[in-house]
Formats: structure tokens, sequence, C-alpha cells
């Protein structure tokens, strides 16, 4: 505590390679300390992180489907039932942090066969399309159906940008995924909302605004936060649609 | 001391320092992204560019919250001091663990996107009203801008360019960049879901450097407030009283405070007295606590000395401090409060052999 030096009290000087021998103790255990301490603490810190889930690329399982592109509002494949398959409609995403509008646009209405990989966790799969042709086919029996409207819904939960969440970026939520997710919306990757609660079994949602047309700036202040929403859901075909009243948006925490 | 800038005057205890350092932070970092996933409990491995951006980030975060104590720890245990010497290399190894933290951030989250990386960084939050949601990274910007600035300016070259009191104020930002540092991760990844060691961590990180600092500053107030001030005691036309030739011990000093911003060291030796000012011309490091070795005053935080009459550094060095005049009546040491200009000689005071 003394602020007064004393004649016995050992004085280190640092360009002198002499050093008095109480402080080279001293100092040789605050040294094992420091760097014992550091290393206890990367063990606790990287063995106790959160799990990330279990999402990711399926780059051994590539996609490829002949099916109709619709914009519903963002840009999904609808894939015709075979035998007992049932119809699927699949969201999908670009290279990296971009959309797929261009192509859908392109070939609105029309078959095509659609390549990709899938990213997928759990019941959520989003194709990451690496290419997109015109297609030979005929679709029939009232095929693509229209969307089944499932009323009006109160969810809890995040608003998450689709691809990161189903693995390309894991975990792909939370606020410190804020930036990102805002990135890879404002690029077009289709925004998913992640339920606390399921309707008809699912938990997550592709996200439209109330009237059904693209979300905008609106978004960003309630992404990656826990919220509360209403809207009307629909089913298509497998996936559910979530068109968000965000006018009774509520940040929960 | 250095008559030139060299860029780097090693010698075995700069060495020894910077390994221990270096040896750290590998430790840290091996253990972080080798070790300790092999004891997580996940579905599927955290992947690799996520490990290593936590990894690095949380070393730089540690690393800074030692660098804030050391201070304070070697105002309380001298024992602490040789920790001061070389801090600038701590410093610099932080803002390098920083910046890499950074670089991992901007290659995973702010890639793979049309927009640059730097535009993406800056542009894709820009909720700054809501605390929820906040950009956070801006705090961690501004931090490794600080950072990186202090270690640019953390050679002796600018010390001397700037000259001691602008380079210290600049260098006092190590606050401002520590208090950037837990907003950057209180409102990032404290946010996310429960993670009780690291938030441990944060709040003990935070609870010892302000705690240590208050007690370090509750110290010093309390010496300058002291009976012994000499402040209050003025006697014979101005003259000080400073204390009794007994306290202090041979080769060493006796701090006594005038006013808050000026300190004056009384050193005893060889049956003589001297007095200079506290501060030291290189980075305003405590004269009064270091010792007379080799017949010079040696400050304890990198070795600067000064001839004891004249508060001139030996040639061929240049540097000068203030010296004070004293008068000894009986055994009590009498100060003349007011300062000469630096580098005055004053004959010292005689007492007849050491004691």
């Amino acid at each position: 505590m003394s602020w007064r030096q004393t004649k016995d009290a050992p004085f280190f000087v640092g360009y002198l390679n002499a050093v008095p021998k109480p402080l080279v103790t001293f100092l040789a255990v605050f040294s094992l300390c420091f760097a014992g301490g550091l290393g206890l603490a990367a063990l606790a810190l990287s063995s106790t992180q959160n799990d990330p889930g279990n999402g990711g690329f399926q780059w051994g399982n590539r996609f490829e489907h002949v099916g109709l592109l619709e914009l519903r509002p963002y840009p999904v494949l609808r894939v015709p039932a075979d035998g007992d398959t049932p119809a699927r409609t699949y969201m999908l995403a670009g290279q990296g942090k971009r959309g797929v509008f261009e192509q859908a646009e392109a070939n609105k209405g029309s078959p095509v066969s659609l390549r990709g990989v899938p990213v997928n966790r759990g019941d959520l799969t989003m194709i990451q399309v690496g290419g997109v042709e015109a297609a030979e086919a005929r679709f029939e029996g009232g095929f693509p159906s229209d969307a089944v409207p499932l009323g009006r819904w109160k969810l809890t939960g995040e608003i998450c940008d689709g691809k990161c969440y189903a693995g390309a970026m894991r975990p792909g939520r939370g606020l410190a995924h804020k930036a990102c997710a805002n990135l890879c919306l404002t690029g077009g990757i289709p925004p998913v909302f992640v339920s606390s609660g399921d309707v008809k079994g699912r938990n997550f949602f592709l996200m439209a605004d109330s009237d059904g047309k693209l979300l905008g700036d609106e978004l960003k202040p309630l992404l990656a936060l826990y919220i509360e929403v209403e809207g009307d859901v629909e089913q298509l075909d497998d996936l559910m649609v979530f068109k968000a009243d965000l006018s009774t948006a509520r940040v929960l925490k | 001391m250095s008559v030139q800038y060299m860029p780097v005057i090693w010698n075995r205890n700069k060495i020894v320092y910077d390994a221990v350092l270096l040896i750290a932070v590998a430790l840290y970092l091996y253990v972080y992204i080798r070790v300790g996933p092999a004891f997580e409990d996940v579905t599927r491995p955290i992947d690799g560019a996520i490990l290593r951006m936590r990894a690095f980030g949380s070393c730089a975060f540690l690393m800074l919250t030692v660098i804030l104590c050391i201070g304070p720890l070697a105002r309380l245990d001298r024992r602490f001091l040789p920790l001061l010497y070389n801090r600038r290399h701590f410093g610099v190894m932080t803002a390098v663990i920083a910046a890499v933290h950074a670089n991992y951030v901007l290659g995973w989250y702010f890639n793979f996107s049309p927009t640059d990386q730097y535009v993406a960084l800056l542009s894709s939050n820009t909720n700054y009203g809501q605390i929820l949601g906040f950009p956070f990274e801006a705090f961690g910007i501004a931090a490794l801008l600080i950072l990186l600035v202090l270690a640019a300016t953390s050679h002796d070259f600018w010390l001397s360019f700037l000259g001691a009191p602008i380079w210290k104020a600049l260098h006092m930002f190590i606050y401002a960049a520590y208090a950037c540092v837990v907003l950057h991760v209180a409102l990032g990844a404290l946010q996310g879901p429960g993670d009780p060691i690291f938030t441990a961590l944060v709040a003990a990180s935070v609870v010892l450097v302000s705690g240590l600092h208050f007690v370090t500053g509750r110290m010093e107030a309390k010496r300058d407030r002291g009976e012994q001030t000499a402040q209050a005691s003025l006697q014979e036309q101005g003259w000080v009283i400073a204390g009794d030739l007994d306290e202090i011990d041979d080769t060493c000093a006796k701090v006594v405070t005038l006013s808050d911003d000026e300190r004056v060291a009384i050193f005893k030796y060889d049956g003589k007295l001297s007095a200079i000012t506290n501060a030291c011309a290189h980075q305003n490091g405590p004269l009064g606590e270091g010792k007379v070795l080799w017949g010079c005053i040696t400050c304890p935080w990198h070795g600067y000395q000064y001839n004891l009459a004249d508060g001139r550094a030996p040639a061929p060095f240049t540097e000068k401090i203030s010296t004070y005049r004293l008068k000894l009546v009986g055994s009590t040491i009498l100060l003349d409060p007011n300062a000469l200009p630096p580098g005055t000689h004053v004959n010292p005071i005689e007492f007849g052999g050491d004691s």
C-alpha cells in the first residue's frame, strides 16, 4: 500500500537485465497465473457455447426439380405432386446474400428445371439456386393449387433471414446476427418468421406484408428481436406464409 | 532512456515480457479454437469463422481488462510495477487481436454480398434510436479505432513529439475504448441466449477494473487529504513542513502533496536531501516512488534518471525536471513550495551522514 519507497524494497529497472530475486518469484507466479487463467477462461468460454442448431448446406443432396416459379411475394418453386409425394413449395435464395427475383421474373408462369443446393434446418428448407432453365413439362390437375387461408394468428417469435437461419450461418438468429440479417434481406433473401408456437405443426413462415406484398424497411427495427405480431396465415402446399400486420408488432424482449 | 529513436532496443526483460504475453495469448486461442470445442454439447460444431471471431474478440476483451488493472495494482503493491514496463507492447498486441476479430466479422457477416464490406458494416443496421437491436458494431468500431491510434502512437517518438501531457491525455482514451468494448459486448453477444460464463466474465471484468480504480482513487485522495499534507501547514514565510528526517529511508524519497496536480519528492541520500517534482518528464511516472541508483533519481516506471542537485538527466540525455529549495530545522524538513525552472541547480541540504 505504501507510496513511500523504502531502502529494502526490491526495485525493478526495466532496461537492466538483473531483476531483484523476490520480484523474480512474484513475477513468475503472476505469469503462470496470467497464462493459466487465460487458458482456463478459454476452456470455460469455448466449451459452454450455445448450440447453434443443426442447420447446414446439404452439399451431398443436390436439388433438381421441375416446377413453376412464383412470387409469393418472394420467389418460390412449386413442385407438383408425384405419386405418393404431395406437392411442395420451396423458398429460394441466390448465391451468397442475394435473392433470385430476376430469374423468377424472367421465368414467371412457365415450367422450369431448377438446380441448387438445399440449406436445411428441421422442416425449413431454402434452396440456394444454382441454375434455372426452361423445361418441357405439362402440369395437370389444377396445379398449382391456390393458397389455403388458415385465419388470423397472433404469433410470437423472431424475424430472421431464411437462408442464415436455415443453416448458411448458424445460429443465424439473435441480436448479434441483426446486421447480417439486414444485409441478407436487402440482398433479396426471403425473411422468415420463426415462431415459438406452431400453426398446423409448422413454426416457421415465409413473410409478406398484410397485403401479401414485399416487406420493406419497416421490417428493420423489428428484425432479430423477440416480438409479438398479428397477421393472416395461409398454406401454400407444405409452406406457411405469414401476412404480418407490422402495425400490431410489439417487442417483447 | 534513449537519445535517438531506435525501432526496438531489446533486452532480456523485454523479451521475457513479450514471450509471456505471446505464450498466454497463443494458449488462449489454441484452447478456445482447438481444445474447447471437444467439450461442447452441441448438435453440430460451431462454424469455424464464428469460433475464431469469438476467440479473438473475447481474448482482446480479457487482455484489455488486464491492461487496465495493471495501473491500480502497481499503486496498491509495488511488486506489480514491472508489469507497467512494456505495457505498451501489451496494448499493441491487444489492438492486433481486436483487429483480427474485426476482420473475421467483416469476412463472415458482411461478406458474400453485392454491397461492399465496409459499406455493409456501416449501413446494415442504423437503428440508433433503440436499445434492443442497437447497432453494437458501432461501439466495436470506435473501440478498435482508439486501440489502433493508441498502438500507432505508443512509441517514444510520439511521446516526445506530442509532449507528455498531450500524449498522456491521448492515451487516457483507453478508458473510452474499454467502455465502448463493454457496450459492444453488452448490446451484442450478451443479448443472445443465456451464456452465464461469458456474462459472469464480463461482469467480473467491469467490477475488477472499476473496483481497483475506485480503491486506488480513494487511496490517493486520502493521501492528499492526510494530516501530513504540507499544503495546510505553511510556516516561516511560505515554507512548508514536509515531515521528519527519519521518515525517509536512505536512497528513497517522501512525496509531499502541495496541490491536486503538484507533488514534490524529497530524496535522502549520502547524508543529503534534495527535492524535485514527483512527475517524470517521460510519462509523468511517480519519481518519488523510485530510488537513487548510481547517484541518480530513477523512475520506477521506465528507469529514466535525473541528477539530484539539478533535476537534469545525465549526459547525453536532455530531459529536465523542476527542483525545489529545502531547509532543515532540527530534524524537521521545510520545503519552499515554489517550483524552480526545470534543471535549476539547488545545493543539497546536508545533515551529517547516513541515518
